[in-house]
């Protein structure tokens, strides 16, 4: 049975009205009902979260099997080694299994969030007394090798003053080495 | 020691609250949606041993507990006074909370992510609420291990949450805009700048007394300096189209606007019983009339801490018992005639 009001959406309950003793009945849904009456869906909150993920499901889909679909199953499932999560499980269901899931979707997962987010690298916050890879890398590093390593980034950002200065730096800085051996 | 809904604040004619929330996770358990029972009781009991170091640095009393101790009562009402979300609220598997005393903070536990820290605070200051969380979450990192990763930052359960995990919101109040029905045209607006407009529940949920949040909605790629300042940039014209329309209104409907305002207090005043949604939209109008100074009271009067006083779980939590909706109505009608200022 259709709702009374909206006559669009199904009837859930009967709404029994008596006013100055005229009593009216009505079939209403459950939108129509919360509008009209005092009556509180259960839990009314919580419906909308699984649209959302239903959503970004579709959109996180989208956003990774544009310009991949070939020739259909050819392509392996990638599965996270710590929680066996699948890429198809986390793009389906729109969540991680866990932090190891962010390298072991490593190939594909730029492209996801640069979909979602508009970039994929952060820029913002890291806790205090972070290490990370590259840091340790870089403090194997000679301070050589490390001027080097910005000398090359100068010149990839085309800023020639910055590259000739650091040029020179290392220049000097392996005519001392030299002498001091 | 007063709560934000109870603090006189800056530009609060028009901006609630504001709001920040930081996402993270613990590195050594799998994500909530993977999580077993038994791991997450382990992750609850991990959590809470912050609490102690919590109220050491950062100056404050902290309680914690497990929802589930918590009565359905207890419960709506926190959801209400957003001091924790729907979800952590509904959720069967173990969950914890730890509130601050004032309710500023509240760091929730196994939400849809490990480890939730939220601080709000009233009117128009992210910085302060941001402040305020990016404290807790240095503090609570000395202890707990959270997921980062240099190039994606920090690691949250959904990869809309990814990088900064911070979502920061402010709680605006815009009855002129909403009664010009300018809402749709504003949420399309904003939405370029990578901003949404929502209703005061979050996602999903419909507006009520013309009360919207308006919040980040990309984490990844800006820090959240850059994050808070797009926000306050746009909450600012936000401000000034409100206030525009708010003087428009006055300057074309000033009688009719006084009836409005006084009919609603007056309905306020003598109902008997009164529903939640009425109680909101006449509540909504009386803020209106007072911060357009249509309407004068003999003391300050805060309309926001009735607003939330007379949602269904806080008046049942104030009454102490669960009342069915007749009861509920009439107790509403009770307590806005005795909170209720007098007119000068």
């Amino acid at each position: 049975m259709l709702c009374d009001r909206c006559q669009k959406r199904d009837a859930k309950l009967l709404y029994t009205e008596i006013i100055n003793g005229i009593k009216k009945e009505q079939h209403l849904c459950e939108e129509c009902a919360a509008d009209y009456t005092s009556f509180q869906m259960e839990k009314p909150l919580l419906n909308s979260e699984l649209t959302l993920g239903d959503l970004l499901s579709t959109l996180l889909e989208a956003y990774t099997t544009k310009g991949t679909k070939e020739t259909g199953d050819s392509k392996p499932d990638i599965v996270c080694d710590s929680c066996s999560t699948t890429y198809e499980e986390f793009l389906q269901k729109g969540r991680f299994g866990c932090a190891n899931c962010y390298r072991s979707f490593h190939k594909e997962l730029s492209k996801t969030l640069k979909g979602v987010q508009g970039s994929d690298v952060h820029t913002g916050k890291r806790p205090k007394g972070f290490i990370s890879d590259t840091d340790r890398i870089l403090q194997d590093f000679t301070e050589i090798e490390r001027l080097s390593l910005k000398l090359q980034e100068a010149i990839e950002k085309e800023e020639f003053e910055e590259a000739a200065r650091l040029r020179d730096l290392i220049r000097e800085m392996k005519k001392e080495e030299t002498n001091n051996a | 020691m007063l709560k934000w809904y109870e603090q006189t604040a800056q530009d609060s004619d028009v901006v609630i609250s504001s709001r920040v929330r930081l996402a993270r996770n613990l590195a050594n358990y799998s994500f909530s949606n993977k999580l077993k029972e038994e791991q997450a009781a382990e992750l609850v009991k991990e959590v809470k041993t912050i609490t102690s170091s919590l109220a050491e640095k950062a100056n404050r009393k902290f309680y914690s507990c497990n929802i589930s101790t918590l009565s359905e009562i207890d419960k709506s009402a926190m959801v209400e006074r957003h001091i924790v979300s729907p979800l952590l609220a509904e959720k069967k598997q173990t969950t914890g909370l730890i509130l601050s005393e004032d309710e500023t903070i509240s760091v929730m536990i196994n939400e849809e992510d490990h480890v939730r820290i939220q601080a709000i605070v009233g009117g128009m200051n992210l910085e302060q609420a941001y402040e305020e969380a990016d404290r807790i979450d240095d503090i609570a990192y000395e202890k707990l291990h959270f997921a980062f990763d240099e190039k994606y930052g920090y690691l949250t359960s959904c990869p809309t949450n990814a990088g900064t995990g911070m979502r920061a919101s402010y709680m605006v109040f815009l009855p002129a805009l909403s009664a010009a029905r300018m809402i749709q045209k504003l949420i399309e607006e904003v939405g370029k700048y990578g901003v949404t407009i929502r209703g005061i529940y979050g996602e999903g949920t419909k507006s009520l007394g013309s009360i919207y949040q308006i919040s980040n909605q990309k984490t990844l790629g800006n820090s959240e300096r850059e994050i808070i300042d797009n926000l306050n940039r746009i909450v600012t014209q936000v401000i000034k189209q409100e206030r525009k329309r708010r003087e428009y209104m006055l300057s074309v409907n000033s009688d009719e606007i006084e009836d409005q305002v006084y009919r609603s207090y007056g309905i306020l005043k003598f109902a008997r019983q009164i529903a939640s949604d009425d109680a909101m939209t006449l509540l909504s109008q009386l803020k209106f009339g007072a911060d357009c100074g249509v309407i004068k009271f003999d003391r300050e009067f805060n309309v926001h801490k009735l607003m939330m006083g007379v949602q269904p779980g806080s008046l049942q939590w104030t009454l102490g018992k669960n009342v069915g909706s007749t009861t509920r109505d009439q107790s509403r009608a009770e307590y806005i005639r005795k909170e209720l200022p007098t007119i000068i």
